[in-house]
């Protein structure tokens, strides 16, 4: 190649990059210097800077390069050996999405889309969802206006690798001269090179997930400090310390009890506060010692536990309610892999595909449910079993009450759809949120609406009360989670930091954080004192759908879209074990009183009951083999094809499930 | 393939020509071609964007199932005006519109605003009511209506309880027993009453015809199972009581709704002793024969229809069958059963496992069908039984056997009858067996020259031991059967033999080169079979086929 040749192919580089000033100053100097003696390098000899030079300069806009180099890299990858080879792999997806906006972004739409089609098979199984968002970008306009697309341009992909893959990746990339591909590497991709053996394919799931922007700030938010323990002077605290003193009038009072519930029927009369004690009662008779014996263990199990201070002023609590709490925790069922929990179902019919939300007071009495029609409507459960308790089988038919009366309470005041009706935890308040962008409060004891917040600016898919009542949170399409408190109109905090909708919130037990799961498929943690986000948790593969907290503060579980369940530990951010069993949405879950068990309830008409407490104990022993899948499946009770919209587990360990059913009974 | 070239060809999954028509509706109807084109992915664009949203509202109303108010859910959302008259619940009709290749539009007919006046008024729809119910008592199901039907649960339940027991971790509770309706508890014990009272035949015939008809049986089966292993073992004796009761299985294998497979493991063994029992009922006053026989086909019905999806069920039949035969200490009503049950299982398993071993167990029979040696009359009877079944086996297997030589038409043997009349009558014939011996040399001789210059297919070589056996057994049963020979069947079959020799003389050599080239083994077999039976073989052979060997 001679010397005017290459100036030429440097001008033309330098000129089409737009550094015209470059370019000037070169064409100066080329003109004094008449040409001949100008460079110093000697780039005319050298092969390798001389293919360089000219790969820069070839058209830049030829759209077929991505589609040769991509599949190129590709095969070389996917050819490469097992033991790196999912390493080498997992560089494919960013890779690809990236060749994919190229094209989109020069225009080449039509390039664009067969590309896109001809090796979106490969990444399909773990990035479903996200293809499915890229599939309809189809112009430059439209990656400017997609956040996704967006924060995927911006940000860099971390992922791990090890150093002979990563030496392996740059020989190839070297030796082939792809310097397109290289480019958008070296742009896109942050590696994170550790020495060793690779990683085994399975090992962690974080290094495929790439979720944007935040992705490297995830590490480090997960290095903050947080206290999970329980707060100090809980009333499970208060319990053991009076426990001693109570157990005989629990006694007496269980034995009066159980003479009258005998012969009582397993039907709605007695469901509710009374009908959780049923079970109980049973129990604790048949076996007070060992259940004293139990209770001692666990309540020393929860009292080495690390306790900490409330961080919010915390609303006091009346003593008939303390009263009645403490009296449920006196006689709440131990629950194990061998003591199951009996399962209360409460079946919505007639609910026209109306009803979008349910839930459960803490006692089992009273439901609610949010419906399409901007209504809602409270069910008091306890009542409804005297009326109906002489005739249960025509109660089915007979939708309207013996009087000619409906049966529940009608909550109207939302103009838009409801999507969720919770109660506060003494059952008093019901707190609603619907697509009007507002949360209402209402009494349950005047049936009326007391308070309407306005805050948000879309809708509302989720609000719960603090497990202490008076503070609520609220989370939002507008991708902030906010919290409240009863008296105050304004939110009090706002939590920002979602890159998609907040799809639902949860409290943790000890009222300083809460839980909030999104569209952009993570689980973030926050603290409510500051607002600020204190661990994400990376990991779903699809939107949260719902979240529950165990008792001791230390675990979270989160379901999704596809039907997994992963349960968190809250102080690494690490995901224990994913819980593999529902094949649909899972809509509800919950732990039971001592967190020995989670229920699930999806959208396949299944509750399921799974063994947490053995991952417990082994974590607690350190890990010391290592070998945390040890939670399992234990039981799982299909419905009559209901799916399962709300579960909760009383303070006595009965569970309550409710769903809608979804053919019209005939 | 055509998706994947479309999808290459077009920019977007929405055609300009909807862009246009949209277009058109709107009022737009100058819109050039070009500005469609460029329209048309933005479009797909905001309709992915919507449905995105609508997935998302879905999801919130606790839905798998998208519906058109999601949709305005989305659009509100995006602070759009919803698309309006999409609200109703049912399904949306679409109609393909006629020339067009795919052009759809809503079916919207139009109603006369008379008759919406003056219809009557709807039904107001019900109320949203609550039921409630026990999901589960202390982790366990109970069998109410308002759970899931049991049956779905209960199959993999039972398999997972013994799969489960060794496992120390996982505790076991058994899933609820479920109930047999009134009605059902009253039938099987109507039944049970028939079956067991033996006094109104009419009546049980009339119930066997349910059994083998009714639909609702399937959850009495198991009972069915039950009462027929329990009855047999405990009335061995009664031979009438067995013989219903194989009446009983028999029916409830022709009811087509009665899904009997997993039972057939519990069934099997009442069968297969009601075959092959050394005494059912009384030994002299009851025909137990035909009760060995009937069951015989009963066995075959099993085989026949469950044989494919149970695969071992045959071999361990035929088995149990042959350890039967061949244990010289059974009796021989447990042998007579034992031949029964294979000879109705087909000619295969009879060529394959009685013929193989025919000549051992004949040797066997032979002390007990010498009238002078059994003075046990019962037992001399119960000998010639045997015999004859072996016969008949044999000779319907050869029969068979011979038949498939397409060359040769067949004319239909007259079998005998397996009536007392009938082995006794063969009594005289059986005597000359030792004549029949040396005329059989020949053709024996012949078979192994042949064997040797052919070098055997491999069904041969199952066969050749047994045949290679055969010159020293000869050589011995002459001397204990000559003693007693009369000569006076020979005649009729010299006439035979003459007959057919002068019909066919000469395409005989060609056919019988034919036979013993294609199929040495049935060639062999008849030899063997008539060098053990003599002629009391020859009425199973088709008279054709007959003349080619003798």
């Amino acid at each position: 190649m001679d010397p005017e040749q290459v100036d030429e192919f440097v001008m033309g580089y330098l000129k089409k990059k737009g550094f015209n000033s470059a370019a000037k100053h070169l064409q100066e100097s080329l003109h004094n210097n008449n040409g001949s003696t100008f460079s110093s390098i000697d780039y005319h000899n050298d092969p390798e800077l001389n293919k360089l030079i000219r790969s820069f300069s070839q058209s830049e806009n030829d759209p077929s390069r991505y589609r040769e180099g991509y599949s190129k890299l590709r095969s070389w990858g996917y050819n490469s050996l097992d033991l790196y080879k999912h390493e080498l792999v997992r560089v494919m997806y960013p890779v690809f999405i990236h060749c994919y906006m190229d094209l989109v972004g020069k225009g080449h739409t039509q390039e664009a889309r067969s590309f896109f089609n001809s090796f979106r098979k490969d990444h399909e199984m773990v990035h479903l969802r996200d293809l499915q968002k890229l599939g309809g970008v189809l112009a430059p306009s439209h990656l400017q206006e997609m956040e996704f697309a967006r924060s995927l341009r911006q940000s860099k992909i971390n992922i791990k690798i090890c150093q002979y893959s990563y030496d392996l990746l740059l020989q190839y990339l070297h030796r082939t001269e792809s310097t397109l591909m290289l480019g958008i590497i070296n742009e896109h991709i942050n590696f994170q090179v550790y020495s060793g053996q690779p990683n085994s394919a399975s090992d962690d799931i974080e290094a495929v997930t790439i979720v944007g922007s935040f992705h490297e700030t995830a590490d480090h938010v997960n290095q903050k400090e947080i206290h999970w323990g329980l707060l100090e002077d809980s009333l499970e605290d208060r319990l053991e310390k009076t426990g001693g003193l109570l157990s005989d009038s629990e006694k007496g009072q269980g034995e009066s009890k159980a003479g009258d519930m005998d012969d009582s029927k397993k039907r709605s009369a007695e469901i509710g506060k009374q009908g959780s004690s049923i079970k109980k009662l049973k129990k604790d008779k048949a076996g007070t010692a060992t259940t004293k014996v139990a209770r001692q263990e666990t309540s020393t199990v929860l009292s080495s536990m690390p306790r900490v201070k409330p961080e919010l002023a915390m609303p006091v609590m009346s003593t008939d309610v303390e009263e009645s709490i403490l009296e449920d925790l006196r006689n709440r069922v131990q629950l194990s892999s061998v003591a199951m929990p009996s399962v209360s179902f409460y079946t919505f019919v007639n609910t026209h595909n109306g009803l979008n939300s349910s839930s459960i007071s803490h006692d089992g009495s009273l439901v609610a449910g949010g419906f399409s029609d901007s209504s809602i409507k409270v069910w008091d459960m306890a009542k409804i079993g005297q009326a109906g308790s002489c005739g249960l089988q025509d109660e089915n038919n007979q939708t309207v009450g013996l009087n000619g009366r409906r049966n529940y309470t009608l909550l109207v005041g939302h103009s838009g759809p409801v999507y969720s009706a919770t109660f506060s935890p003494p059952g008093d308040y019901v707190l609603s949120s619907s697509a009007d962008t507002t949360i209402r409060l209402w009494s349950t004891k005047l049936n009326a609406n007391l308070v309407c917040y306005k805050g948000h600016n879309h809708t509302v898919w989720d609000a719960q009360f603090s497990p202490f009542g008076h503070y609520f949170a609220s989370c939002s399409h507008d991708r902030t989670a906010r919290i409240w408190s009863m008296d105050r109109m304004q939110p009090l905090r706002m939590m920002a930091g979602h890159l998609s909708d907040v799809d639902c919130v949860q409290w943790h037990p000890n009222c300083n954080y809460i839980a909030t799961g999104s569209s952009d498929k993570t689980v973030r943690l926050w603290d409510v004192q500051t607002g600020e986000c204190v661990r994400i948790f990376i990991g779903h593969r699809s939107m949260v759908l719902s979240l529950a907290m165990s008792p001791d503060g230390r675990y979270m579980a989160s379901g999704d879209e596809d039907g997994t369940i992963m349960m968190w530990d809250l102080s690494t951010a690490r995901c224990i074990t994913p819980l593999m069993g529902h094949n649909s949405c899972v809509w509800t879950l919950s732990y039971s009183g001592e967190g020995s068990l989670l229920a699930s309830g999806s959208a396949d008409c299944t509750v399921k009951l799974w063994d947490v407490s053995s991952s417990t104990k082994l974590t607690k022993a350190e890990e010391k083999n290592g070998n945390s899948n040890r939670l399992r499946s234990l039981r799982t009770f299909p419905t009559k094809s209901t799916p399962v919209h709300a579960l909760r587990f009383s303070r006595r360990n009965l569970l309550f499930a409710a769903g809608a059913i979804s053919k019209p009974s005939s | 393939m055509q998706l994947a070239v479309e999808g290459e060809e077009k920019m977007s999954i929405v055609p300009k020509e909807t862009i246009e028509v949209i277009a058109q509706s709107i009022g737009i109807t100058n819109l050039s071609p070009e500005a469609a084109l460029m329209l048309a992915p933005d479009v797909e664009y905001r309709v992915r964007e919507i449905m995105q949203e609508a997935i998302k509202c879905m999801r919130h109303s606790k839905r798998t199932t998208l519906t058109a108010s999601d949709v305005d859910g989305a659009l509100n959302l995006r602070n759009l005006e919803p698309i309006y008259g999409f609200g109703s619940g049912g399904p949306i009709r679409f109609r393909k519109a006629i020339g067009h290749r795919d052009l759809f539009y809503t079916d919207d007919r139009e109603v006369d605003f008379k008759d919406v006046i003056e219809a009557p008024l709807p039904k107001a729809p019900l109320d949203t009511e609550i039921v409630c119910h026990w999901l589960a008592i202390e982790g366990v199901q109970p069998a109410i209506p308002e759970n899931a039907p049991l049956e779905v649960i209960r199959a993999p339940a039972e398999n997972q309880i013994y799969q489960q027991k060794d496992g120390p971790l996982i505790d076991i509770r058994l899933p609820v027993k479920h109930v047999l309706s009134k009605e059902l508890q009253l039938y099987f014990q109507k039944i049970a009453e028939l079956t067991l009272s033996k006094s109104n035949p009419s009546l049980f015939k009339e119930a066997l015809v349910s059994l083998a008809s009714d639909s609702g049986l399937h959850p009495l089966v198991p009972y069915f199972t039950n009462f027929i292993a329990d009855e047999v073992s405990r009335g061995l004796n009664d031979f009438l009581l067995l013989f219903n009761l194989m009446h009983v299985v028999r029916s409830l294998l022709q009811n087509p709704h009665i899904h009997i497979e997993p039972y057939l493991h519990q069934l099997m063994p009442s069968v297969v002793t009601c075959l092959v029992s050394r005494k059912l009922g009384n030994r002299f006053a009851d025909n137990h024969w035909d009760l060995r026989d009937f069951t015989a086909n009963l066995v075959a019905l099993i085989c026949k229809r469950f044989g494919n999806t149970y695969i071992t069920l045959q071999s361990r039949l035929t088995k149990t069958l042959v350890n039967a035969l061949l244990d010289p200490k059974k009796a021989l009503t447990q042998h007579y059963g034992a031949i029964q049950g294979l000879a109705a299982l087909g000619h295969n398993v009879v060529r394959l496992l009685v013929l193989s071993n025919l000549e051992p167990y004949l040797s066997l029979l032979e002390p007990e069908l010498d009238a002078e040696k059994q003075k046990n009359q019962m037992k001399s009877y119960e000998a010639w039984r045997v015999y004859g079944a072996i016969l008949r086996a044999a000779g319907l297997c050869i029969h068979d056997r011979l038949k498939i030589f397409p060359t040769l038409p067949s004319p239909s043997p007259s079998f005998p009858s397996k009536g007392k009349g009938k082995v006794i009558s063969t009594e005289p014939n059986k005597r000359k067996l030792g004549v029949d011996s040396s005329e059989n040399r020949s053709p024996h001789k012949r078979l192994i020259a042949t064997d040797g210059s052919d070098g055997g297919p491999s069904p041969m070589q199952v066969d050749r031991p047994t045949g290679d056996a055969n010159p020293p057994q000869n050589s011995v049963r002459p001397s204990s059967s000559e003693q007693a020979s009369d000569g006076n069947a020979p005649e009729s079959r010299n006439a035979k033999e003459k007959d057919d020799s002068k019909g066919r003389a000469i395409t005989r050599k060609a056919i019988l080169d034919q036979i013993w080239k294609d199929d040495l083994d049935s060639g062999r077999l008849l030899v063997k079979l008539h060098q053990l039976y003599g002629d009391r073989i020859l009425p199973f052979i088709p008279s054709t086929e007959m003349s080619l060997f003798l």
